[in-house]
């Protein structure tokens, strides 16, 4: 264990720090120092390092060359820089074990006796008490059994448990959360700033890192772009930045297709004013939002359109997106390729038999469209979120599905690819797709034909073309008492 | 960590290794190089390398998913293909009997697993125990003769090569071939690495197991017509398929967590087990300490691929190992 020396309340301090993996070059030279208290906002495409550059700040993974101190010390313990904690994105819980077993797990120096479990169980919900007020989540629940939101607030309130905590990093934090808890995180995170924790706060949400960071550092191809005091920076000095064209475009909607269009996708609903039978439909060509406060019914909906067999008639052939890549999309062990034709190569094949040339072509095709890192041959499980995501997004529209279902799939990634991925829904519903897409962030709906608001299971309000706006959705997601009618 | 990326082994390579290591020491034990052990090991690896191909495409289905009622199975479908050819007189109709006897049973495992939700290695170790019940029933005063034909058949030898062992292989190359250019067999693999994932990118993730446990069943209930001609129907003729069938596909380099299959591996697995038995009766263990080793061999084995794997596949996300990247999951998975 050697120490380095640095200035007293030196928290991070990074020097020449490379890495590469395999021919990737992930980070070069990197220099970057961190005080006790210092509340900094980590930026960059995906892939521009960010990832890396936490894993070598949490010690999991050794510099190339370099040098990376934290609290003093320079080399990592087994599991990590003593005092370092970060919580992941796709969150580090073991799904077969309680919430309580997973604080345990983590916690350095517990109590070993009959009483750790008790222990354990009180820390984290105190903490969770603490931090996200109205939680909801119990001690003894598997995590597995706990909604995305949930798993991330136990992800985070875990991360805070080390008794001598210096350094918390937080990966996309607020990805799954709901407007209050990550007011209520932030406010938590600033608390603990003010104790003398440094925080590191890596999201692709630009105005939430400049309302809570002291100090924004962009990383653009594995190094430091530049670094930047938040008071007063904007969100589009901080993209300007982090380079490229980076402002979310906005693509012109007509939201007109006619009646006259068949209907492709249709569940029943009700009017949440006058709960009277109100149908969810989807005509061909179309792209139909569904909107409103994350949890309010709109995950059963999708699930309702992917399950429905049709009455009667031909069946609707349909692809889904999920949101949720790590446990519902990826498929691990296979590459770029394997991975984006799963869906496809059937309609692509003959009598069960994989037509591989044509499998190619679309592979080759999707790949380049949508610029996935990497390349064909790129092992999925290495790639980082954002290319996942491009490639589940692929694999659906790849395939001839004339419905495409998106569960909120557009979460941690990159306006960048955000921009790719609106621009692609939007071709392939000209091209005659039917799109159904709910998205927790209110601003993509404006990429869509007609958006359903969705409040407690119930279609809140209907917005068509120009009527859709941010405003407008927040208005409709929320209850107003005096016309609600009493919910069963 | 790079050593482990950059050395491309293909993950068969180990069981046939094992192998020639063990003939190695066959041949330093008795001090003759001599192609009778050969001989002897490739007329008896056709069955284990059926049974074995059929646990492997279990396996290959996911975590939890495993087919215990093997030897049951393959006792049980001996008994019914020897009195059906001895009754009617044609090998096909007994073949088919014991065939339709492995798809039976398998029947019983599939409805327990898919419509009870029953945990695949309960289901299937139930279905066994009902298939055992017929069995000992059969062995009761049973005294049918296996047919000569067919015995012959499976004795005969082409270059010294047991025939049966050319079509078992051909076999294992159609499965190979199968596996990666059909449909089918990539939704097999899809569905092993990630059902979740394989079932919202359009896989029928439940058909795919279902028809495993089928194959399985199928495989089984010909190996054990087989089997019983080759020996002789016994009750207990199955038996040490149990642990072999699954032993030879891990040692193969089929992920026991599934989504990855290796039909070539279940070759080297079978040679390398029974090579080994022939060692070790040559240097005069006796069965226990076998089954010691040979039990140890395969836990050996599951965790040298499970800390391989984790190297490998957790090489730039080991920030984040979740459950589901894990290469080996605990089988409790299984109760979802």
């Amino acid at each position: 264990m050697s120490t380095t020396t640095t200035a007293p309340d030196l928290v991070v301090q990074v020097r020449h720090a490379s890495k590469t993996y395999g021919p990737t070059r992930a980070l070069s030279a990197i220099d970057l120092d961190i005080r006790a208290g210092d509340i900094v906002g980590v930026v960059g495409h995906n892939g521009a390092g960010k990832s890396t550059l936490m894993r070598l700040l949490a010690g999991i993974e050794p510099t190339d060359s370099g040098t990376v101190s934290v609290a003093g010390r320079s080399k990592s313990a087994r599991g990590g820089f003593p005092g370092a904690r970060m919580a992941y994105q796709e969150t580090n819980l073991a799904n077969e074990l309680s919430v309580g077993d997973n604080a345990y797990l983590s916690a350095v120096g517990s109590p070993r006796g009959a009483r750790w479990r008790k222990h354990a169980e009180e820390r984290i919900l105190s903490r969770l008490d603490e931090m996200f007020p109205g939680h909801g989540i119990r001690a003894a629940t598997w995590v597995g059994d706990l909604s995305l939101a949930q798993r991330q607030m136990v992800e985070i309130a875990r991360a805070t448990l080390d008794d001598d905590l210096r350094l918390l990093i937080l990966d996309e934090p607020t990805e799954s959360l709901t407007g209050g808890a990550t007011e209520a995180l932030y406010d938590a995170v600033r608390r603990m700033s003010a104790a003398g924790v440094a925080v590191i706060l890596i999201s692709h949400r630009i105005r939430e890192v400049l309302e809570v960071a002291h100090r924004v550092v962009v990383l653009r191809d594995g190094a430091v772009a530049s670094e930047h005091a938040a008071a007063g920076l904007t969100e589009d000095d901080v993209l300007r930045a982090m380079g490229g064209s980076d402002v979310e475009i906005v693509l012109p909607v007509t939201g007109a297709v006619s009646i006259d269009v068949p209907i492709v996708a249709e569940v029943p609903a009700r009017d949440a004013r006058t709960g009277t039978a109100r149908p969810i439909q989807a005509r061909r060509g179309e792209v139909v939002g569904l909107a409103g406060i994350a949890g309010q019914g709109q995950e059963v909906i999708l699930a309702a359109l992917w399950n429905a067999r049709e009455r009667a008639r031909r069946r609707v052939k349909k692809a889904y997106v999920p949101g949720d890549r790590q446990r519902s999309g990826i498929l691990p062990l296979w590459n770029v390729a394997d991975n984006l034709n799963i869906t496809a190569m059937r309609s692509l094949g003959r009598w069960g038999l994989r037509n591989t040339a044509a499998e190619r072509e679309v592979v080759d095709r999707w790949v380049h469209l949508l610029n996935v890192r990497g390349g064909v041959e790129a092992q999925m499980a290495g790639l980082s979120g954002g290319n996942q995501q491009k490639v589940i997004v692929a694999r659906a529209f790849a395939s001839d599905a004339e419905l495409v279902l998106l569960d909120d799939p557009f979460r941690g990634v990159d306006v960048h690819t955000k921009n790719d991925l609106y621009r692609l829904i939007r071709d392939e519903a000209a091209r005659g797709r039917t799109v159904v897409w709910y998205s927790s962030e209110n601003a993509e709906m404006r990429h869509c034909d007609r958006v359903y608001v969705v409040r407690a299971g119930r279609i809140a309000a209907e917005l068509r073309g120009q009527e859709i706006n941010e405003e407008r959705i927040i208005a409709e997601s929320f209850v107003i008492a005096d016309d609600e009618e009493v919910a069963e | 960590m790079n050593f482990a990326r950059r050395l491309v082994v293909p993950p068969w390579a180990w069981s046939f290794l094992f192998a020639a290591l063990v003939l190695l020491g066959i041949f330093a034990t008795t001090h003759t190089v001599g192609t009778g052990t050969i001989g002897l090991a490739l007329s008896l690896a056709p069955y284990l390398v059926m049974v074995g191909s059929g646990q492997m495409l279990v396996i290959s289905a996911g975590p939890g998913n495993i087919d215990v009622s093997v030897p049951q199975v393959i006792s049980l479908s001996g008994f019914v293909a020897v009195s059906v050819t001895s009754g009617t007189g044609s090998i096909t109709l007994g073949l088919l009997a014991a065939a339709g006897t492995g798809l039976a049973v398998a029947a019983i495992s599939v409805i327990a697993i898919a419509f009870i939700k029953i945990p695949p290695i309960v289901a299937t170790l139930a279905s066994g125990l009902i298939a055992s019940s017929f069995t000992l029933t059969f062995a009761n005063g049973f005294d049918a003769e296996p047919s000569s034909a067919l015995s012959e058949f499976l004795r005969l030898r082409l270059a010294g090569i047991p025939v049966i062992a050319i079509m078992t292989a051909a076999f294992s190359v159609l499965l190979a071939v199968a596996l990666h250019r059909t449909v089918a067999g990539r939704w097999l693999l899809a569905a092993g690495q990630n059902g979740r994932a394989a079932e919202l990118a359009g896989v029928p993730t439940a058909w795919v197991t279902a028809s495993t446990y089928f194959a399985s069943g199928l495989l089984s209930g010909l190996a054990g017509a087989l089997l019983a001609t080759y020996i002789a129907p016994t009750a207990d003729l199955g038996t040490t398929y149990q642990l072999d069938s699954i032993a030879v596909v891990v040692i193969g380099g089929t992920l026991i967590s599934g989504g990855r299959a290796v039909p070539a591996g279940v070759w080297g697995g079978a040679l390398f087990f029974i090579l080994l038995d022939s060692f070790l009766n040559l240097i005069g263990w006796n069965l226990a300490g076998q089954n010691i080793l040979k039990g140890l061999l395969v836990l050996a084995v599951l965790f040298l691929a499970g800390g391989t794997a984790g190297v490998r596949r957790g090489a730039r996300r080991a920030a984040a190992p979740t459950t589901e990247q894990l290469d080996i999951q605990p089988a409790a998975d299984a109760r979802r």
